[in-house]
């Protein structure tokens, strides 16, 4: 699919995504992460790394980023150069975390242009693994229960005694802390 | 984690997004920020004595013009650097119009005046005053201004200092109008510019390192 094609496709899901609508949500992350899977995974070989695992840290990392600063998107603006961005700054820190200098990254956006979607996610490495260890431990028992019993935020919630909008805005506050988590990791190599 | 898990967690606590808040909280800060200042130099300094009779004069509101057109031109284009994107760099020339605009009405004065008074014209009586004062009220609307670039996400940490540092000269420079006994033109094009220099330097190299994300 073109890059033309997947933002004709993409926008306005992203943007019913932004009214609240948690389908479109899920519809837009699976869509452009496996646009951006494809793409960190190009951009990463042409400087010499292969590894599947890594690309999927800076998808995740990118992932993350991208969910935060869903405020900073400009309707009137492309979508997927939106996300392309915030995936380049991403890949830009983590090959100047892992002592790389980012001048030496190919220019990209005939990358991104070409690049074919990837929707087979291998196992990251323990990036965000270690981010979740760095969480209060009620935040971190909440997104367990979403994330690896497969409940709902509604039962999540009632198991823990707690409201669903504070279970909510508990595990965002969590993807908060886990993103500053990864950004500070500073920059020795990982 | 699976990259299948987080997006599920980020679509399980995903709520309605306001995509027109950082542009407020710019606006905001710059209004909030410039009261501030005008109220801290009118504390600080005092206004001009003759400030009722000389507000309305060409000078005062060239100096304030200034000021005012740098900072929106600045603060519309620090708000987009904070949208990945978008790629408001090839704007941030536009800042030099009412600058150069300034510089040309600085050039007309002293071609018409006889040249030992272009030292006058130009210098002034307080130049000094002039060149610390602005820099240092300019803190205030930078700092804020820091505070709401990092509830962004840019994209470039210099072009959006830089663009801080401008927009906070231009309101420190209207602020400081209040109290500036220097009325030429050549005096408001060497140093106010100077001072709006000096600012957008600072802006450029401090943000950077703050606003990483």
């Amino acid at each position: 699919m073109s890059l033309a094609e997947l933002e004709t496709q993409l926008r306005p899901v992203f943007l019913a995504a932004l009214a609240g609508d948690a389908a479109a949500y899920r519809l837009f992350l699976d869509t452009i992460s496996a646009r951006l899977r494809g793409y960190l995974r190009q951009m990463l070989l042409r400087v010499g790394r292969s590894e599947a695992s890594e690309a999927e840290d800076v998808l995740q990392e990118t992932l993350l980023a991208l969910h935060i600063s869903r405020h900073t998107y400009d309707p009137a603006s492309p979508v997927t150069a939106w996300a392309h961005a915030i995936a380049r700054y991403k890949l830009v820190d983590h090959l100047r975390r892992s002592g790389r200098h980012a001048a030496n990254l190919p220019l990209d956006d005939e990358v991104y242009q070409l690049a074919a979607p990837d929707g087979a996610a291998p196992d990251a490495r323990l990036d965000l693994e270690s981010a979740m260890q760095a969480l209060p431990e009620r935040t971190r028992v909440l997104i367990d229960r979403v994330k690896i019993q497969g409940a709902s935020i509604a039962e999540a919630a009632n198991a823990e005694g707690m409201t669903e909008t504070a279970a909510k805005v508990a595990i965002h506050r969590g993807l908060k802390a886990m993103a500053r988590f990864l950004t500070k990791r500073g920059t020795r190599p990982t | 984690m699976q990259t299948d898990d987080l997006i599920s967690l980020m679509t399980a606590s995903h709520r309605p997004v306001d995509t027109g808040w950082l542009k407020r909280a710019t606006w905001i800060a710059a209004l909030a920020t410039l009261a501030a200042t005008v109220a801290l130099v009118l504390l600080t300094l005092g206004q001009r004595p003759d400030l009722g009779s000389a507000w309305m004069t060409l000078p005062v509101v060239a100096k304030a013009l200034l000021g005012a057109s740098v900072a929106t031109i600045a603060l519309v284009l620090f708000q987009r650097s904070l949208r990945p994107g978008l790629k408001p760099a090839r704007l941030l020339p536009l800042v030099a119009i009412p600058v150069l605009l300034v510089a040309a009405g600085a050039v007309l004065t002293l071609a018409q005046a006889p040249a030992e008074q272009w030292s006058a014209l130009v210098f002034g009586r307080y130049w000094r005053a002039c060149l610390i004062a602005v820099p240092l009220y300019a803190l205030c609307p930078l700092v804020v201004l820091l505070i709401v670039a990092r509830s962004g996400a840019p994209m470039n940490g210099r072009l959006t200092g830089a663009c801080a540092g401008l927009a906070s000269a231009g309101l420190a420079a209207v602020a400081y109008s209040v109290h500036c006994p220097d009325d030429t033109v050549p005096f408001l094009a060497t140093w106010y510019t100077l001072a709006i220099m000096i600012v957008t330097g600072l802006g450029a190299l401090a943000f950077p390192r703050l606003i990483r994300w």
